[in-house]
């Protein structure tokens, strides 16, 4: 009997310790092989938290089942709850034969570049992040540029004291989740954005130190709003569904980010800042399938070619009626052109920009 | 710095909101610590409740059902330990080790099973623990920020404090668990049913898990995302040790644990650097394990020291 208790147990430590690095196979025909008989062309996704964030790791994950869709590729994809997993994850992928291993996340920037070499036949490539190396495709964003546009268009709003929940303080709030230096872009372009509308509004910055803590992220935010913030941009993966929660449940507004997430709490939400995470991974996947890919190349997505940007704002559009305020949706058009024309030059952090 | 937007009266009640799902977990593992089981599975207990908790408010719309699902689902988890533990003689770490890996896994594919997604799901169709709103405090801005609005869990939290406090030093029952957690031989020998205790502590263990967990998922928030309890079941064990086992010092474990997380927020939003700022908690437990580990030692050389001087005087 206590052979049997003693086998159970260890059962549920090997059950558990599997599913807490989880696998995840997207594709549902096991055949391995397309319409043509082909070896299908296999793609793995290490992700450096869990999907379900409705932000950037979903935005990754929708992108790939449109390659899957389009390409008939064979998907896996690995999530992890732990920093200490996303090593071993990527060398498993690696190791199992994959031809294209996607590291989603600038957080795999050191780990790609130390086994990169070590799988020369493997193609690998990085979202957000760049690294050298002969099979190494990188990807980064101009999210200082996008998150720009969100910070005047808080800086705005902040002012906007007829709406429910505005107060006439000039105060704006950003929660972020790691303090790591893409989210240092994402900062420096957003209280650019706010000083270039008012160089008085104040921003205060926090971090949760996690992606995965939506109770954190809520905690953060409520204390912002108690320190005078009406709209609290976040930039915080899975942490961030606390933060738009936050926004709901306290009666003042929240800026999403990466993905569409204007709809999560209609009226809550003022805009999305998108970083498309989805056509970086999608453009990577289809370099392979397509026979263009290229090691050492680096795909800028800014605002010029659509890879940043804010929503068009008509779901708050909806819930306000006639008190939205059309101005900050007019202002952020001409300022998004002013971009685009150079006109405005907005600063990154050391180390990112158009290199 | 602007002293005056860090520390001001709504720091109060962002002390309490931080520090009740830590009590809970605090609580659940004071009752097992007085039986002489260091119960670490707290953590799994409240995530799997925690899932629990939100998938029949989803399904079912109801909070209270909700709230009974998710302490039958703490006691289940309990009584895994309890079985391995009490009956098969497991090591309780590795047990309570196992049990938070279970919670993770189980509640992974309880996501995708049941709610049809991964990672993280929020609905509008799940109801959430009401919060008691007193109408005529809303006129002070004061007393409306520090006392109104709390939810029911905020409030029962504190109700348990006391209730446990009456059950372990004011009842036969707790009496008896107290010595069996101080020696649980001599306890055989007056003849308490050592086993049974342990059993009925671990069930309680359970239901305060479970109410923890709920309230992460209905109470504190209205969602569920993998993972979601970060560590707090573990911040209960810290707060559990601060204060020896003993529910009412527990609590002021956790109420220091919500208030230096608090406080980080606020401290942050005004420049400070988060990466200190984060480490606080950290800093603060181990402290706060330190200080009372000293404590306890220095009470256990009291007392032997005047065990000695009453044995020289006979």
């Amino acid at each position: 009997m206590k052979k049997v208790v003693t086998l159970l147990l260890v059962m549920t430590l090997v059950i558990g310790t599997l599913a807490g690095c989880s696998s995840k196979p997207a594709d549902k025909d096991s055949g391995g092989k397309d319409a043509g008989g082909k070896d299908k062309l296999k793609v793995a996704l290490i992700y450096s938290g869990f999907l379900g964030d409705k932000s950037f790791n979903d935005s990754a994950h929708e992108g790939a089942l449109r390659a899957v869709e389009e390409f008939g590729i064979e998907l896996k994809e690995m999530e992890s709850k732990e920093p200490a997993e996303w090593e071993s994850n990527f060398v498993a992928m690696a190791a199992d034969g994959y031809d294209l291993v996607i590291g989603v996340s600038t957080q795999f920037e050191e780990i790609v570049a130390k086994h990169a070499p070590e799988f020369p036949d493997t193609k690998f490539a990085i979202i957000d992040g760049v690294v050298k190396g002969e099979n190494v495709a990188s990807s980064t964003f101009a999210q200082n540029e996008g998150s720009f546009l969100a910070g005047a268009a808080a800086a705005m709003f902040t002012t906007k004291s007829d709406i429910e929940g505005v107060n006439p303080e000039k105060v704006i709030g950003w929660v972020g989740g790691l303090d790591i230096p893409v989210l240092a872009d994402f900062f420096t372009g957003y209280k650019q954005g706010a000083a270039y509308i008012d160089p008085e509004v104040k921003v205060l910055q926090s971090f949760a130190g996690t992606f995965n803590d939506p109770l954190k992220g809520k905690e953060l935010t409520i204390a912002q709003y108690s320190q005078g913030a009406d709209i609290v941009m976040n930039v915080a993966s899975g942490t961030g569904t606390g933060i738009l929660e936050a926004a709901k449940e306290s009666g003042k507004y929240a800026i999403g980010v990466d993905l569409d997430q204007d709809g999560v709490y209609p009226g809550s939400i003022l805009t999305s800042m998108l970083k498309r995470v989805d056509n970086a991974t999608y453009l990577a996947i289809e370099s392979v399938v397509k026979d263009t890919y290229e090691g050492n190349k680096t795909v800028y997505l800014d605002i010029s070619n659509g890879g940043v940007g804010l929503t068009d704002m008509s779901v708050m559009k909806e819930a306000l009626g006639d008190k939205f305020p059309q101005d900050i949706l007019d202002k952020i058009k001409e300022l998004e052109e002013k971009v685009k024309s150079g006109e405005i030059k907005v600063e990154a952090y050391e180390g990112f920009g158009r290199k | 710095m602007n002293f005056d937007s860090i520390f001001d009266y709504t720091l109060i009640y962002a002390t309490i909101r931080a520090a009740t799902p830590i009590l809970f977990a605090a609580l659940a593992a004071a009752i097992t610590e007085q039986g002489d089981i260091t119960n670490i599975g707290t953590e799994g207990i409240m995530l799997t409740s925690a899932f629990a908790a939100v998938l029949v408010s989803y399904t079912t719309g109801s909070w209270i059902l909700a709230l009974i699902v998710s302490m039958i689902a703490g006691v289940l988890m309990a009584l895994i330990m309890a079985v391995a533990h009490i009956k098969y003689k497991a090591d309780i770490t590795a047990i309570g080790i196992a049990i938070n890996m279970l919670a993770l896994a189980i509640t992974k594919f309880g996501i995708k099973q049941f709610l049809g997604t991964t990672g993280s799901f929020t609905d509008p169709k799940i109801v959430g623990i009401p919060k008691i709103n007193i109408p005529f405090l809303e006129g002070n801005k004061y007393l409306n920020g520090i006392f109104n609005n709390w939810s029911l869990m905020e409030i029962f939290g504190i109700v348990m404090v006391l209730l446990l406090t009456f059950l372990l030093y004011r009842t036969v029952w707790g009496l008896r668990l107290r010595s069996v957690g101080r020696f649980p031989m001599a306890a055989e020998t007056a003849g308490i049913n050592v086993n049974r205790m342990k059993y009925q502590v671990m069930i309680i263990s359970g239901v305060l898990g479970g109410l923890a967990g709920a309230h992460l998922s209905i109470g504190y928030s209205q969602m569920f995302i993998e993972n979601m309890t970060n560590g707090r079941g573990f911040m209960g064990v810290a707060a559990m040790f601060f204060g020896g086992a003993n529910p009412a010092l527990a609590w002021v474990g956790s109420l220091l644990f919500g208030f230096v997380d608090s406080i980080g927020g606020r401290l942050q939003a005004y420049g400070w650097p988060s990466q200190f700022v984060l480490m606080l908690p950290y800093i603060i437990t181990i402290s706060v394990l330190a200080f009372s580990m000293w404590r306890k030692k220095r009470r256990e050389e009291k007392a032997k020291s005047s065990l000695t001087i009453a044995t020289v005087k006979n």
